[in-house]
């Protein structure tokens, strides 16, 4: 099958579950509009049961849509490009240059893993993400593809690359006497971190989602008779057995269930970080991150580290307890040829995430992507360097919090009281206002003490957060455009924010000195203009 | 540092960084902010003009056919629209007056600055080697008035920026001024990486050891 990649081929036949599954997402865009179609369904059915007959019809349908696509899915792998032609009413036949793949990458269901199969999804950023798809191709395909795009990428910003990281910049003379190239091909592997299964039951343990699950469940437990009401109908058989029992008895069985609940949802929540993260690895090879993990279905992420922009490491506050960190390395989003086709519109990268690091091995990623222009640039919330923003921002950040909410307040009174009485739904929002001074200032002044910013000759750490903690970083010369804010209070008070944008979103530092704004962004024009080096 | 010696032997052709301290750099203080077009404000008021009979045209026709009934309910919405709508047309007749005049440019040889805001301020710069395509624009209207909209796309969403009220003849003077940096600069940098990239990468490590020695000192007084 691997024989000659440049004639057109199909995909493994095991790709129709791949489309069948398409199929059904492109019917019920979300999960919500599926279920009102089959509530409509239901009601039909109901009302007149031939109708009956219609799911099996519109699943053989949905399954000889399936059969379809794959028959009319044909894809050829050219020196430079990939072609793939595809549809069955509404035909497409994508052209891809080698040199706008950003990445590939690689996920295995378990019957791909069980027949050596992969689902390549090629990484254009630009386009729409669903097309650059291979599904069930060879595995051998996969490498064939990687090969030829680095190499593709390899005659472009291999200088580059090799650039922006510190280690292979003092062994890189030596590397290129070897001839440059071929260490990029993926034989110099180098493993940077591995989770342990005690960081993934820790992810497990901090998913936001079981703090909320535990919150519902400890106000279903404050009200009991509620609760009781509830659990009446779900378990008759209890009810009845302990209808002549005493309180006491009651409030043991609702909590017990309660507690039964909350153990199930722990479960849920670690069973999940499992089945996402099992055997998380982020190695690197050549040029390249690259990430897989998961248990059933794996997942593998390959990013360029010279198309890094952004480097972002968050803390949620149960993260925090644990002392680990999420790190997230954002690659550009839109590449220029890519915009220009498609007017400006920005595609979705994939993110290299690790989601759970301890402090050190974070440190260890950023000298491994900034290179040494990222030295005594931090990446980590809790670092002592930060200097703190301004501390106008706390009353501005208060009056803006507490007037949102008195204006919201103010609506929803006049929505219910009407419009008769506007003389006492204006005290009422005015002492409503008063009363959420207190909470918004609380509020802002623990965001002004997340808020800090460290920089470098090179670069710029900006931290914030409200409940949790994060810090966005970036080199100076990956910016695209910078721009200094000024509010009239901060003006007066000679203050000002800053704004760069990079090519995967927009940095802002608040309520900084107007004079470091302007110097600050003098510094990034001047890096940018000056720097010879490819920002991607 | 070993690497450092090429650069102090003064190798011919060798790229050259010389650090620079970061208070020298040109800063955009001193500047002179090219103005908009003079016309521009008058266009504006223009298009103000136009869009407030639109307005009270189309607010007229509904007070006169629906209002009636939605107003047995809630009394107070008539005196009320029209005095959100005439403060808005009233507004955006005589804005242009006062933000036209604080609106400017500046073009220099790497990067073009803009700044705006009568109340809320801002300068935005964008460097010449980080646009990705330049767009010329211009409505019946602003043609009439002789005039035209430049936008700068850099990579990144919210990162561009479209400049109205430019002439049309100085509008496609910078579009070509810009398209002929981007063109400049990736010749350059092509050449750069493709003809011999062993030296270039090698000053460019040094030039960073220059910048970290200079990067502690700028740290230190910022904090």
């Amino acid at each position: 099958m691997m024989a000659n990649p440049a004639t057109w081929q199909r995909t493994s036949p095991f790709a129709i579950v791949f489309f069948v599954g398409k199929t059904i997402k492109t019917l019920g865009q979300s999960f919500a509009q599926l279920l009102v179609t089959f509530g409509a369904l239901a009601v039909l059915i109901r009302r007149n049961p031939y109708l009956f007959l219609l799911i099996p019809l519109g699943i053989l349908a949905i399954i000889a849509t399936g059969v379809l696509q794959y028959l009319f899915f044909r894809f050829a792998v050219q020196e430079d490009r990939i072609l793939i032609r595809q549809g069955v009413l509404k035909k497409t036949s994508l052209d891809l240059p080698f040199e706008r793949i950003q990445g590939i990458n690689v996920e295995r269901s378990l019957v791909d893993r069980m027949l050596g199969l992969v689902t390549v999804s090629l990484d254009t950023a630009g386009s729409g993400a669903a097309e650059g798809q291979l599904p069930c191709v060879d595995a051998a395909l996969a490498d064939l593809l990687r090969t030829r795009v680095s190499a593709k990428h390899g005659s472009g910003d291999e200088g580059d690359a090799r650039d922006e990281d510190a280690e292979e910049a003092s062994t890189g003379s030596a590397r290129r006497a070897v001839g440059g190239r071929s260490g990029r091909t993926g034989e110099r592997r180098e493993a940077i971190l591995t989770l342990t299964t005690g960081d993934i039951v820790r992810i497990g343990l901090a998913n936001h989602n079981l703090v909320l699950v535990g919150a519902v469940l400890a106000l279903l437990g404050q009200s009991l008779d509620f609760a009781a009401d509830i659990l009446a109908p779900a378990v008759e058989s209890a009810e009845t057995a302990f209808a002549g029992a005493d309180d006491l008895a009651q409030t043991l069985l609702v909590t017990g269930f309660i507690a039964t609940l909350l153990a199930i949802a722990l479960g849920l929540m670690i069973g999940a970080a499992v089945l996402r993260h099992h055997n998380f690895t982020l190695w690197r090879e050549g040029t390249t991150f690259r990430s897989r993990a998961g248990l059933l279905t794996q997942k593998e992420v390959v990013v360029e580290a010279a198309k890094i922009q952004q480097i972002s490491v968050s803390q949620s506050p149960l993260m925090r307890l644990f002392r680990r960190y999420r790190l997230q390395a954002l690659p550009a989003a839109a590449m220029p040829a890519q915009a220009r086709d498609a007017g400006g519109l920005p595609g979705l990268a994939e993110v290299l995430e690790v989601p759970a690091l301890k402090d050190s091995r974070a440190e260890g990623i950023r000298t491994r992507v900034f290179g040494r222009e990222g030295d005594g640039l931090t990446v980590l919330p809790g670092s002592r360097g930060f200097a703190r923003i301004s501390a106008h921002f706390i009353p501005v950040l208060t009056l803006r919090i507490s007037l949102v909410s008195a204006l919201i307040g103010a609506v929803i009174l006049l929505a219910i009281v009407g419009s008769e009485r506007a003389l006492g739904v204006a005290v009422a929002v005015v002492i409503w206002w008063f009363c959420s001074l207190p909470p918004a200032a609380l509020i802002s002044w623990l965001k002004w003490h997340r808020h800090g910013y460290v920089y470098t000759g090179e670069g710029l750490a900006n931290r914030g957060g409200f409940l949790g903690r994060k810090v966005d970083s970036f080199l100076f010369r990956k910016v695209q455009s910078v721009a200094v804010r000024q509010s009239p209070l901060q003006r007066r008070k000679g203050l000002a924010t800053l704004h760069a944008h990079l090519a995967c979103g927009k940095v802002s530092v608040p309520f900084i000195n107007h004079g470091m704004a302007c110097r600050l962004r003098d510094r990034i024009l001047y890096r940018v203009e000056s720097s010879r080096l490819r920002w991607l | 540092m070993a690497d450092s010696t090429p650069v102090d032997t003064g190798v011919p052709g060798m790229f050259v960084n010389p650090v620079v301290p970061l208070d020298s750099l040109p800063g955009t203080e001193s500047l002179e902010w090219t103005p908009l077009h003079p016309r521009f404000a008058r266009r504006l008021q223009v298009g103000a003009l136009i869009r407030a009979v639109l307005i009270v045209g189309a607010w007229t026709a509904f007070h006169l056919r629906v209002l009636p009934f939605i107003a047995e309910r809630l009394p107070w919405l008539p005196v009320f629209a029209w005095a959100i709508i005439g403060a808005f047309c009233l507004w955006s007749l005589l804005w242009p007056a006062v933000a036209v005049p604080r609106r400017g440019y500046v073009v220099r040889d790497k990067d073009l600055l803009y700044k705006s805001g009568v109340l809320w301020r801002s300068v935005k710069a964008f460097p010449f080697n980080r646009v990705q395509h330049t767009k010329l624009d211009s409505t019946p209207l602003d043609r009439r008035f002789g005039l035209a909209s430049l936008s700068v796309f850099p990579a990144g969403a919210g990162a561009g920026h479209r400049i109205r009220g430019l002439g049309q003849e100085t509008a496609e003077r910078l579009r070509v001024y810009i398209s002929e940096r981007i063109e400049a600069d990736g010749d350059a940098e092509s050449n750069d990486t493709d003809a011999a990239p062993a030296p270039a990468e090698d000053s460019e490590v040094n030039s960073e050891t220059n910048w970290e020695t200079n990067s502690e000192g700028a740290g230190d007084s910022g904090q």
